[in-house]
């Protein structure tokens, strides 16, 4: 059972929310306002939830200047953060930690703690037996994955268009993020650090008086095998793929003359054609090899949602309302607590009755579960004024409109249940997004400024 | 080497390498195959099995083997031991062809005629050991069938191109790609799901139709090769069997990790699920009529066990023979309504029409009573012959076709003289010529029923299609005088579509029209309708228009079907 948190002590009485312009990625501050000073002299907390991005916004050329979304951070919290959420290890995640000056104006603040999911946590090194073995084999081939994105993504390095591109660029979202997970795993020796897992303790009952924060994702390999029963996700099976791809040469795979286009890989020259008769074989060969860039694309596709479905998904309660902040996390991830709805009441009531939604994965096909909607859409939780945040850039992935981010039906059904705002307006640029509502009434979040 | 009499007996695995004979050993199936002259490979007139491995760019040369030889009586294939299954190429090459070679010869027998494929062309590569990857899929871009392996941590391979099931699943989609090629096109979901569920019914009925996979199935015998009369009650065979088996069936097949024909075996009767969200998905959806055609074969399978009765124990290998003959009968009725499918727009009503409407051609009596069998199965889902005469009698028609003019001897053959014939008689077949029209084939066939009466038939598709804006579709609809008509929420009207209308013409052996099978391109209730499906499901192509692309790369589209989805109804 996953028990829904609620919080101790004085309870906030504003809950306010500031989403930063960060381009493709995720960048929010939660703040709470209470009445009357805490312990410690403050009338408020402040957790910052993502620091990450790959693209920057609509009609700017520039990467996002960290240091100044930083900056914007410390001016908000009033100098002092009490926590830090990194939900997945995405560099639109958390790119923006690698970033010095950043990093000095975000150690400046102070943070209380790091947390992350489970997936994160040091100590999974080297387990190889016990409990934990299992954790730690999934975390381990999740690096493996990382590395084999690098490899590919630097034998790709000169391709300039077509599949080859597309491939490269997807494989450059999966590379590993040494520097700013290595500042970050220095800061949890420092601040401290709490790695999560669903239906454990968030660790912030102390921190954050009043606020309850349920951890609803990700869950672990023993709590949910279901992470990795899709026989392509399972770690043993990527282990295996990765050492048999070790054992080839990449530049092989990948030697074509690169004027393949971008759907269907014509024209690209053949990889040795004398290897193989000229007739059927060769001709059928040519195009295997060809449509072999497809098989890895497929392949980096399946590494990108094991990422994904390592986020935490954080369900904040304050007072009367109640906000449910994602991450990327995709269905596999929330199968874990899909499940369970039918039968744990308490569960779905707090599901219901979200107040603020952060849309999962900037609006891809596959991270708000219909379910989810229905749940939103149905019977008395059908009239709550609901409110989403939509931190995302049109036109990064998905060259498809299937496959696009944001998805267009998602987002027609979310602007049809809640008002939806969103970082991704070209015509009128936002630096920042801030919503807030009370927590003693049922008065709606609302835009502020 | 040319084979006797134009079949070859082989071995091949009955279901999956992981599933054992009671001696322990991968259990295995001795089949006959079709084939004429055959070539090392093997390679026959309509396959040919290039083992070449695009991730390693490793080509095995056909060694100068003799398939004959290899599987007479002490030959190297005749009775493999595991190894030679598991790690020999050639069985693999032979495994893969034949039970390729099978699937398209039960077609072609039900339909009476040879068949196209789906590409320029005339024979289907197959690549048994085509890349690492979890996935097996047909090609039309690359003419192909390819089967991928996964290393095992215990060394050696996983190879999809061992599973008998997985083979002839990928077999049917190339077949019907072959006979119905615009069911690629984007369609309301039935179509899609059709695809699916016609390629695990055509592989579920060839392994059932094997008598060795369902004796197994059915369990031990006693030392007098009989069984227990209780195993043979439907509710023991569809929950003890069929489960059993359908669960065995795909596991190795990793792009259906689910077990989606389990789920298919256990999937209770159920009238409503058309308006549950999470049946839009294919898969999802064409496990409804695979479920409903397990129903259909559990009982033909106990009507024709019911001589038996009553009797405590029951002879295995009679009852499995039964099983595998009522499989065999069953897919044959199944594939012979193809030739009754409308050539766009497939909805599951037009398959229970055509499943009835053919098999009353070929076997006008039904002794065994599958045509009541099959009207009930599919009720107890939901699916009822339409109302609507989709299937048309132009015997019973209150007008008379024009032949005037028309040559019989060119209507066998020629699209433009079937053209003629729909010019002359659009008004009475409802054919619009405001359309672009195309008769895209004409093929004679001749079909045996189980009754020895031959049956004669000339099947002619023709196509008609419509580019327009959404704007332009909606006026239409309303200038028809549909009521209610309207473009889903948000689509702008200048948003471009293209519809599809089309039918299938039946002559008999005297050249008259027998049948029109009809989805008429001013169905304009339909046509909004499968808009509104496209529009919510975000089927743009890359233009932003509906109705043109799926949206998958081109040669991909079955790849992409197969990617495992654990998310069944909760995608956007």
């Amino acid at each position: 059972m996953v028990a829904v948190v609620a919080g101790v002590g004085p309870k906030p009485t504003t809950v306010r929310v500031r989403m930063y312009q960060v381009g493709f990625g995720d960048c929010f501050l939660l703040s709470f306002e209470y009445a009357r000073k805490l312990p410690d002299g403050r009338k408020e907390r402040h957790v910052l939830l993502d620091f990450g991005s790959t693209r920057p916004p609509q009609g700017k050329r520039k990467e996002v200047d960290f240091a100044a979304v930083a900056e914007r951070v410390a001016a908000d919290c009033n100098e002092r953060l009490d926590a830090i959420v990194v939900t997945h290890r995405h560099r639109d995640h958390l790119g923006g930690f690698a970033n010095d000056a950043a990093a000095a104006v975000l150690e400046r603040l102070d943070p209380g703690v790091i947390l992350r999911p489970w997936t994160e946590d040091p100590a999974l090194e080297g387990t190889a037996t016990g409990p934990l073995a299992a954790d730690a084999r999934f975390a381990h081939m999740l690096g493996a994955s990382q590395d084999f994105s690098l490899q590919l993504q630097q034998a790709l390095a000169g391709a300039t268009h077509g599949l080859r591109r597309e491939l490269r660029d997807l494989a450059a979202g999966q590379i590993p993020n040494a520097e700013a997970i290595t500042r970050l795993d220095t800061w949890a020796g420092r601040f401290g650090a709490g790695y999560l897992h669903a239906g454990g303790d968030a660790g912030l009952a102390r921190t954050l008086p009043g606020v309850g924060i349920t951890v609803l994702g990700p869950p672990t390999v023993a709590e949910h095998p279901g992470l990795v029963r899709q026989r392509d996700t399972d770690p043993e099976y990527w282990m295996l793929q990765k050492d048999l791809l070790g054992a080839l040469s990449l530049e092989t795979m990948l030697d074509d003359d690169d004027s393949d286009d971008e759907e269907d890989g014509q024209g690209a020259a053949p990889d040795a054609p004398g290897a193989l008769p000229a007739g059927p074989v060769r001709w059928l060969g040519e195009r295997l090899r060809r449509g072999h860039l497809h098989s890895l694309k497929r392949l980096v596709t399946t590494v990108d949602n094991a990422l994904n479905n390592t986020s935490l998904i954080l369900l904040v309660q304050v007072g009367r309302k109640r906000l449910l902040f994602p991450g990327d996390a995709q269905i596999e991830n929330w199968r874990f607590i899909l499940d369970r709805l039918p039968t744990e009441a308490a569960l779905r009531r707090a599901l219901a009755a979200v107040d603020l939604y952060k849309v999962g994965h900037h609006g891809s096909r596959n991270a708000t579960p219909r379910s989810l909607m229905t749940l939103w859409s149905e019977g008395a939780a059908a009239e709550r004024p609901m409110l989403a945040l939509l931190s995302t850039r049109a036109g990064v992935h998905g060259k498809r409109e299937a496959t696009a981010v944001p998805r267009s039906s998602l987002v027609n059904a979310l602007t049809e249940r809640m008002t939806v705002v969103t970082t991704d307006t070209p015509e009128t640029p936002v630096e920042v997004v801030e919503v807030a509502a009370p927590t003693r009434t049922d008065d709606p979040f609302t835009v502020v400024g | 080497m040319r084979t006797a009499a134009g079949t070859v007996e082989v071995t091949i695995v009955g279901q999956d390498p992981g599933v054992a004979a009671a001696d322990g050993r991968i259990l295995t199936a001795r089949v006959r195959v079709p084939a004429g002259r055959l070539e090392p490979g093997p390679r026959s007139h309509r396959f040919h099995v290039i083992d070449y491995d695009a991730a390693t760019g490793r080509f095995t040369a056909p060694a100068g083997d003799d398939l004959v030889a290899d599987n007479a009586p002490g030959g190297r294939f005749h009775d493999p031991p595991d190894d030679t299954i598991l790690a020999d190429p050639a069985f693999h090459a032979q495994h893969t062809w034949a039970v390729a070679a099978r699937t398209l010869g039960a077609f072609e027998f039900a339909l009476g005629r040879r068949l196209p494929w789906g590409f320029p062309g005339h024979e289907l590569y197959i690549v048994p050991h085509a890349k690492p990857e979890a996935n097996a899929y047909y090609s039309p871009e690359q003419r192909s069938l390819l089967f991928g392996y996964v290393p095992l941590p215990e060394g050696g391979r996983m190879l999809t191109c061992l599973s008998h099931d997985i083979v002839a699943h990928e077999t049917a989609h190339a077949v019907l790609d072959g006979l119905r090629h615009r069911y690629l096109e984007p369609a309301l979901p039935d179509q899609a799901a059709f695809h699916e569920a016609l390629a695990d019914i055509a592989a579920l009925l060839s392994m059932f139709s094997v008598r060795e996979v369902v004796e197994h199935a059915l369990g031990e015998a006693d030392a007098d090769g009989r069984i227990d009369v209780e195993r043979i009650s439907l509710e023991a065979l569809r929950g003890n069997m069929l489960v059993v088996l359908a669960e065995q069936f795909g596991t190795v097949a990793l792009h259906r990790p689910q077990g989606g024909l389990r789920r298919s075996a256990e999937l209770d009767p159920i009238e409503d699920w058309r308006t549950l969200r999470a049946f839009e998905e294919p898969h999802k959806r064409g496990e409804v009529l695979v479920a409903a055609v397990l129903r259909t074969l559990l009982s033909m399978w106990t009507r024709r066990l019911a001589d038996f009765l009553p009797a405590a124990r029951i002879d295995r290998r009679r009852v499995a023979e039964e099983g595998a003959t009522a499989a065999l009968h069953l897919l044959h009725m199944a594939i012979r309504a193809v030739d009754y499918l409308p050539p766009v727009d497939f909805e599951y009503e037009d398959f229970l029409e055509a499943v009835l409407v053919a098999d009353t051609e070929v076997a006008p009596d039904d002794d065994f009573g599958y045509r009541p069998a099959l009207t009930s199965a599919f009720a107890a889902y939901g699916i009822r012959r339409p109302v609507d005469g989709r299937v048309v009698d132009l015997a019973q028609a209150d007008w008379e076709p024009v032949y005037h003019g028309l040559n019989w001897a060119a209507m066998r053959s020629d699209a433009d003289e079937v053209f003629r014939f729909l010019w002359e008689n659009s008004a009475g077949l409802g054919v619009s010529p405001a359309y672009y029209t195309h008769v895209e084939s004409v093929r004679p066939s001749v079909r045996v029923g189980p009754d020895g009466l031959v049956v004669q038939e000339v099947v002619a598709e023709y196509v008609q299609l419509l580019e327009c804006t959404a704007g332009e579709l909606l006026a239409r609809a309303e200038a028809a005088g549909l009521q209610g008509a309207a473009l889903p929420a948000r689509l702008p009207a200048e948003t471009g579509v293209q519809i599809f209308g089309g039918g299938t013409l039946v002559f008999d052996q005297f050249g008259r029209a027998k049948y029109h099978v009809t989805k008429p391109l001013e169905h304009w209730a339909h046509q909004l309708r499968r808009l509104a499906y496209l529009a919510r499901n975000g089927f743009y192509d890359s233009r932003r228009r509906l109705g043109f692309s799926v949206g998958a790369p081109r040669g991909e589209e079955f790849a992409e079907l197969h990617e495992p989805d654990v998310n069944v109804g909760e995608t956007w």
